[in-house]
């Protein structure tokens, strides 16, 4: 009797088991083809300002100019001075279109760094999985007629010229310098472009993947790529002044103060590197990755770090002055307004911090400034305002002297 | 729970995997065949112990059909029955699944770090970062170079090599273990799991990063090795697709053939056999059937 209870349990557990075991394969299969379905990005673009516009690569495909006077009103979008441009892929081409027209993409185009005015041109480098572009948009007229097809304008130049041709995709943002754009990619070149007409002038292949940005300093462009090695070229033919190599490669991108050349590395540590010769000045380690941008000003340098710190180390010996605890990753580079360090975690607290003792400002942080979504991108200021590009798709505007929120605009609901 | 499975088991394989592409001189495909090695080689006795209980119960199986049909109208007397030869031949239906239940974390965790290491895109690296542990090789191979022979590891395979030698391998492996059914439907059934699977997979490689296929290959070849050498042989992928019933005459491999009714003694005796352990194998037998004895 025993033997038959047992063996009819025995027979219901085995069946059991074979239907967890059924419908765990299929959990694992099931989260195998979400994992690997679709892109897995979406951009991190800071902003570039002026005469009050904002331009940024958007994180669904698009870039956008957006007016702070008239958003701080709730003006409708677009008012003065604004647009919006899609550059990601219509789904029935799978090209990518953009004021110059449609370009053959397999994969969605976003935009990680941050775009940079000069003139009427505002330009912006694209990321599509393992192709990339360079566009120059006249921010006046934005590459579209009032049919809504794609116009060519005067001055508007994309690179590669031809639809069907790529560089690299482009994490880093680029740099421009006189009449030169500096452009960093991820099959490891470094661009330099005729910023005006946007012809190749020449190009260096570091053998390694880029995605920080290129940093230049008296006709010197630095760069650093994940094969370990750290280069200075002359901004003018592209040619090898100094190569070192680093035991771990660099993770954050480039900030160049006086003679020396600031960034973290994979290895936890920040370098402080002479910009003349290459030799390391000092080493300073954290508890993870140096990832933000370093931020020097007045013989301080602000790093942040993924170990929810953000250090303010004496420029010159490294000694540490102070050191913040955030309540999450500080991913984003944080910016400097008059006397005040402004930085957000990775959840979206916004912190206003005396520069000098690494205190906040408002005490207890103010939950008002706090964007409570997750921040990634560059932080920008212009005056009192600090504006926030978080992962909700959305824009905030932070009033550093009140320490409050002034304004949020989502982009998401715009078409 | 999520941070529990994190430090336990993903954050160990994840971390060693990275230190041995550090070791190996910064070659992330050739880590992940190591690794693959190694998590298999530290899973061999669970998986000859997997492979000894499916056989054994494979071996019961004329036996069990037979109860089938003779009890189909009682299925407690079935019950009785099965639970009765299960005894008499010394098997614990449950032996094969514990075995593949204690594997199935280690395989997700293996698939899951393989994708975190790759981290193909800036906001996949960024979140890399969380479950790295401070150690140097660690820090010093992050980013991984993905290039292993013609792959770039993070992209999938576009040629068809890949896809091939994914479904291929899993085909072998499958075919080895899956026993011909007597009744014709059952056996059409069979045959298209048998496939449908391998086919499934293949399909999977051309849309999947092509790290985490060369594990799949890996993966198969290793499990195709000691399926060889636990069952002493090529097992069913050299048998006859549908078995012939009572054909004594027929020479045919002695562990793989259906067993005529007149020989369940010896059938129960020789499941018997195959549930005990591997030290209970004799040396000269090893030598005969197979590394275990078989």
């Amino acid at each position: 009797m025993v033997n038959d209870v047992t063996g009819f349990f025995l027979i219901k557990i085995k069946k059991i088991l074979s239907l967890i075991l059924s419908v765990v394969t299929l959990v694992t299969l099931g989260l195998i083809a979400i994992g690997c379905g679709g892109p897995a990005y979406q951009g991190w673009s800071g902003f570039a300002g002026d005469d009050g516009v904002l331009y940024f690569g958007s994180m669904d495909g698009r870039v956008l100019a957006i007016n702070t006077s008239a958003r701080s009103q709730g003006l409708p979008f677009p008012s003065e001075g604004e647009w919006i441009l899609p550059v990601r892929a219509p789904a029935a081409s799978g090209g990518m279109c953009g004021p110059l027209g449609c370009m053959p993409t397999a994969q969605p185009t976003t935009v990680y760094g941050t775009p940079v005015v000069a003139g009427n041109l505002v330009y912006v480098a694209t990321y599509a999985g393992d192709n990339g572009k360079v566009m120059a948009i006249n921010r006046l007229a934005p590459g579209y007629d009032e049919a809504g097809i794609p116009a060519w304008n005067e001055g508007e130049w994309f690179y590669p010229r031809s639809e069907s041709e790529f560089i690299g995709s482009v994490v880093g943002g680029p740099i421009v310098l006189e009449d030169t754009l500096y452009v960093n990619t991820s099959d490891g070149k470094l661009y330099a472009l005729d910023a005006v007409k946007g012809n190749e002038r020449w190009e260096f292949d570091t053998g390694g993947k880029i995605w920080t940005d290129p940093a230049m300093k008296d006709n010197v462009v630095y760069i650093s790529n994940y094969a370990h090695k750290f280069f200075a070229l002359s901004s003018v033919d592209g040619s090898l002044i100094w190569e070192i190599e680093l035991p771990a490669a660099a993770a954050s991108s480039l900030a160049v103060a006086g003679s020396d050349v600031f960034f973290g590395t994979f290895d936890n540590q920040l370098y402080a590197v002479d910009g003349t010769n290459g030799n390391v000045k000092w080493t300073f380690g954290g508890d993870n990755w140096f990832w933000a941008t370093p931020l020097v000003k007045d013989g301080v340098v602000y790093a942040g770090c993924l170990d929810h710190n953000i250090y303010a180390l004496d420029v010159s010996t490294s000694n540490e002055l102070w050191r913040f605890t955030a309540d999450d990753r500080i991913v984003s580079t944080p910016v400097l307004v008059d006397d005040l360090l402004v930085l957000a975690s990775e959840s979206g607290t916004v912190y206003m911090l005396k520069a000098d003792i690494g205190k906040p400002e408002h005490d207890p942080v103010s939950v008002d400034t706090s964007v409570m979504v997750p921040v990634r991108a560059p932080l920008y200021a212009e005056g009192n305002m600090v504006y926030v590009h978080a992962s909700n798709r959305c824009v905030y505007c932070v009033d550093v002297q009140s320490g409050e929120k002034v304004w949020g605009f989502c982009y998401s609901e715009v078409e | 729970m999520a941070e529990l499975w994190n430090t336990i088991i993903l954050e160990p394989v994840l971390n060693i995997l990275i230190a041995l592409t550090s070791v190996l001189w910064g070659n992330f495909g050739l880590a992940i065949i190591v690794l693959t090695v190694i998590v298999r080689l530290i899973l061999f006795p669970l998986t000859v112990r997997q492979t000894q209980s499916t056989k054994a119960m494979q071996s019961l199986q004329p036996r069990m059909q037979e109860l089938q049909k003779k009890y189909a109208k009682n299925q407690q007397k079935l019950q009785q029955e099965m639970m009765k030869l299960y005894k008499e031949a010394g098997i614990n239906p449950l032996g094969c699944l514990w075995p593949m239940l204690i594997q199935l974390p280690i395989w997700i965790a293996l698939y899951q770090s393989i994708m975190q290491a790759l981290a193909h895109t800036p906001e996949s690296l960024l979140s890399l970062s969380q479950h790295l542990y401070s150690w140097g090789a660690v820090g010093q191979a992050v980013p991984l170079n993905e290039h292993f022979l013609w792959l770039r590891l993070s992209r999938p395979d576009p040629n068809l090599i890949l896809a091939i030698l994914v479904g291929g391998t899993m085909w072998v492996q499958q075919k080895m273990v899956t026993p011909p059914a007597a009744d014709p439907r059952q056996q059409s059934m069979t045959s298209m799991t048998t496939l449908m699977m391998p086919l499934m997979f293949g399909f999977f490689t051309l849309s999947f990063p092509s790290g985490l296929a060369l594990y799949w290959v890996v993966s198969n070849i290793i499990g195709i090795v000691i399926q060889y050498f636990v069952s002493g042989g090529w097992g069913y992928l050299r048998a006859p697709s549908v078995p012939k019933q009572a054909a004594p005459a027929q020479k045919t491999p002695p562990t793989q053939k259906p067993i005529p009714a007149e020989q369940q003694s010896k059938v129960l005796k020789q499941a018997s056999e195959e549930s005990k352990t591997i030290k209970q194998a004799s040396s000269e037998e090893k030598k005969k059937r197979g590394l275990f004895g078989r």
